[in-house]
Parts: structure tokens; sequence; C-alpha cells
């Protein structure tokens, strides 16, 4: 979460306002948008959430109001005229579904939002997976977002991310769970928990 | 004091914050900060070790965060964590730095000069913003070793043992100072070489709430020099 920022850096973005659209789904996916979202704002960027399916989880609720009280505020519905979001915002925040997501592009509100993602012109950057995709094979019609953030370490499917920049952010992880699951991550560099692959 | 623990209330009820959420972002901060002014390559020791010694309570918690990041950033750190409170928080804490291979201390190092030879910092995670009153055992005889050492001292928020206002002439004098949130008053009574602010997690309207007026941070670091 506190990694996303690095791909946009404030001063480059194209529109006056540094406005970033999270887009949040139900499960943890989502959440981890809403803590992104919230660091956005710490580093001064205009986050706006959309995250109509809220989980009930108690720790994601307090994500949630965590945001509130920092005036993020959370859109009642995600335009469909694709415009309007390539016009308000400089960049999309994909935290839809992630790698535990079973067939999720097909259920509701996911599948519409992603229909709409689709066509934005504005870059994605998604959180661990592109969503919609396969974790495994990815998919050949899905979102094709500008820039991906592997969570741990990237998934089968991101051999099929064609975007600008794939970041990991992994630095937490154990060593001997890096081991267990034969990782090989790269050297992150200096204190930074991310490393550009 | 007041108004520091009036924050921290307000992060926690009105905010939703949890402990965990706070103390993790705190932990890393000093660490981050550590990195900055006293990287592995500037130690002396044949390893970059560091001795971190943790409190009863949540500067003790703190302690315990920073020592799993310096582990991550390349250091190598013992801890030294004689008051654990039984709560899940801290044993899930312990538990990380243990599965990482940290080595906790069974006792403190007797004298001032084994820690010179050992470590090349020391982390004081004793006692916070919360602290009052009179320190007790065994952390009075700590911070009489803790004065005799000559490598830097790196304190959490309070150098500890100080009165969290007023400061304490005759007591501890860290090299370095992390302010976790906003510097306390004691702060101005530090002399050391190096202050920091870390915690960088307070919503722009708290910060005008209690005019804390921070500087702003550098870009999406998680520490400032001050």
């Amino acid at each position: 979460p506190m990694s996303s920022p690095q791909a946009f850096p404030l001063p480059s973005l194209p529109r006056k306002q540094p406005t970033v659209l999270v887009v949040c789904g139900p499960a943890q996916n989502g959440a981890i948008g809403l803590v992104c979202a919230r660091h956005l704002r710490i580093f001064d960027y205009e986050p706006t959430i959309f995250y109509p399916k809220r989980s009930p989880d108690p720790l994601y609720r307090d994500f949630t109001t965590q945001c509130e009280k920092m005036d993020i505020p959370f859109l009642s519905y995600l335009p469909t005229e694709v415009q309007l979001i390539n016009d308000a915002y400089n960049a999309v925040v994909d935290a839809v579904l992630g790698a535990e997501a079973e067939a999720g592009e097909g259920r509701e509100p996911c599948a519409a939002i992603l229909a709409t993602l689709k066509h934005i012109r504005i870059p994605i950057v998604s959180l661990d997976v592109p969503s919609g995709w396969d974790v495994e094979a990815g998919s050949s019609s899905g979102i094709s977002p500008d820039v991906l953030v592997s969570l741990s370490a990237p998934k089968q499917c991101a051999r099929r991310f064609l975007g600008r920049q794939h970041f990991v952010a992994g630095r937490f992880l154990p060593y001997d769970v890096q081991k267990k699951f034969e990782l090989n991550p790269p050297e992150y560099p200096g204190t930074e928990c991310v490393v550009a692959l | 004091q007041e108004e520091a623990q009036a924050i921290d209330q307000e992060l926690f009820t009105e905010y939703k914050f949890s402990v965990d959420q706070l103390m993790e972002l705190a932990g890393l901060s000093c660490a981050t900060a550590i990195t900055k002014a006293y990287p592995p390559s500037s130690f002396t020791t044949s390893q970059p070790a560091v001795l971190v010694v943790c409190g009863p309570g949540n500067n003790g918690g703190d302690g315990l965060v920073c020592a799993r990041h310096l582990k991550m950033f390349g250091y190598q750190p013992t801890v030294y964590y004689p008051k654990r409170p039984n709560k899940p928080l801290f044993e899930g804490l312990t538990t990380q730095c243990q599965k990482m291979d940290i080595p906790f201390l069974p006792e403190f190092p007797a004298e001032a000069s084994l820690i010179d030879e050992l470590y090349g910092l020391v982390v004081d995670a004793i006692f916070g913003f919360s602290f009052k009153g009179a320190v007790r055992e065994p952390f009075g005889s700590i911070l009489g070793t803790l004065q005799r050492v000559t490598v830097p001292i790196a304190s959490i928020d309070i150098p500890s043992g100080w009165d969290v206002e007023k400061g304490k002439a005759d007591g501890l004098q860290p090299d370095m100072l992390i302010s976790l949130t906003a510097p306390k008053k004691a702060a101005l009574h530090f002399t050391g070489r190096y202050h920091f602010l870390g915690g960088r997690f307070v919503p722009a309207a708290l910060e005008k709430k209690y005019a804390l007026n921070l500087p702003p941070y550098p870009e999406t670091d998680c520490v400032l020099q001050l």
C-alpha cells in the first residue's frame, strides 16, 4: 500500500490537482486499497474512493473510518461515462480483486466496474493482480494496467504484464518464509519497501 | 504530555486506528531514521550489531517493531526485554522477532564496557511519553549502565527516565532522538546530534486541531530530520 505513490511522483501528474481514484473490491485487495488511499492522502494526493461492497470485517471497517475521518470522499456510484473518469483523475488504483478471487470477475459489482475500467485512458495501478485476470494464466481481454504492484511476490500472471512499471512490495517477508517458498526476492535499496523489477 | 495522550486517544477512538497499525508505522520510522543516521557501513564493530532495550509498555513495543525492521535493513539486532506484557500484541511482536532469528538476551550486560565492545548502537525503547513517577527495577540499573555506555544511544520518542516535559539534566543523554507523531516538550532539552520526526500518520485535521505545526516530510519518506 505504501508503494503505489512511487509510481507517480507528484510533480509529474498532468492534472492540476493530484487526484487519484481508488476502486476497492469487497475483500482483502479492497482493504489494501483503503490503506493505500490513506497513505496517498498523507503524501498530499487527493484520493477519492469507490467502495461499493463493504466488508463486514471489523478491521476493514476501521480502515474505512480512518479514510472517512481523513476527509477522503467516497463515491456513491462509479460513472459509466468513461470520459468523466478520464477528466477528473490522474490515475486509477485498481484494488478490486486480488489473488484470492475466484471468478470474481463475473460477479457484480465487480463485473460492471471492470467493464468500465477496460475503457479508461488514464493509467491504472493494479494491486497484486490486475483485477479480473486469472492469477496464473492472466487475461487476454481484461484490464491493462500501466503499473503493477506485486504484493509479497509476483504472481504467475505477472509474466503477462505489459505495462510500464512492475514493483514488488515484499520486503517484510521473514527469511524462512522466503526460503520455504523459494521466492528469491530482489535486493531492496536502502530502506525502501518497494523495488522496481 | 496530556496533549500527546489526547492525540493518541483521538487516533484510537475517533479515527479507529488500531495500536498495531500505529506501532508498526512508528517502529518502521525508528528503524528508517536509525538507518539514515547510522548506516550499517558506518559501524566499527565487525557486524552492524545493535542492542535494543525494550521497556514494559508501548515504547517497548515500538522497539520490537524497530528491531525487526533493523534486521530487514541489514543490521544484527539483539533485544533485551525483561518485562513482557501478557497481551497478544506484544506476544506477537516477540514471536515475529524470534522467528527472524533476533536473539533475546537472558540478562542485561553487567558492564557498560561490555555493551561498548559488542554493539555499535543502543536503541532505548524503555519508556515513552506516558512515563510518570519513579523508575522501577530492573530499569533503574539498566539506565544507570546505559549512562556509562560510550556507543551512541538512539531514544524512541523520549529519552527514558526523562520527565516528558522538563527533561532530566542528570539523566540519559542520547545521541539520537526519534520523536513520534510530534516532538514532545522534553525534546527542547535534547542535545544529541540527530533529531528525527517519525510516525507519519497524523491526519491533517488533527495536526491543525492541536496546532502541531509539523514541517513537511520529504516525498514519501516516513521520517524527517529536524
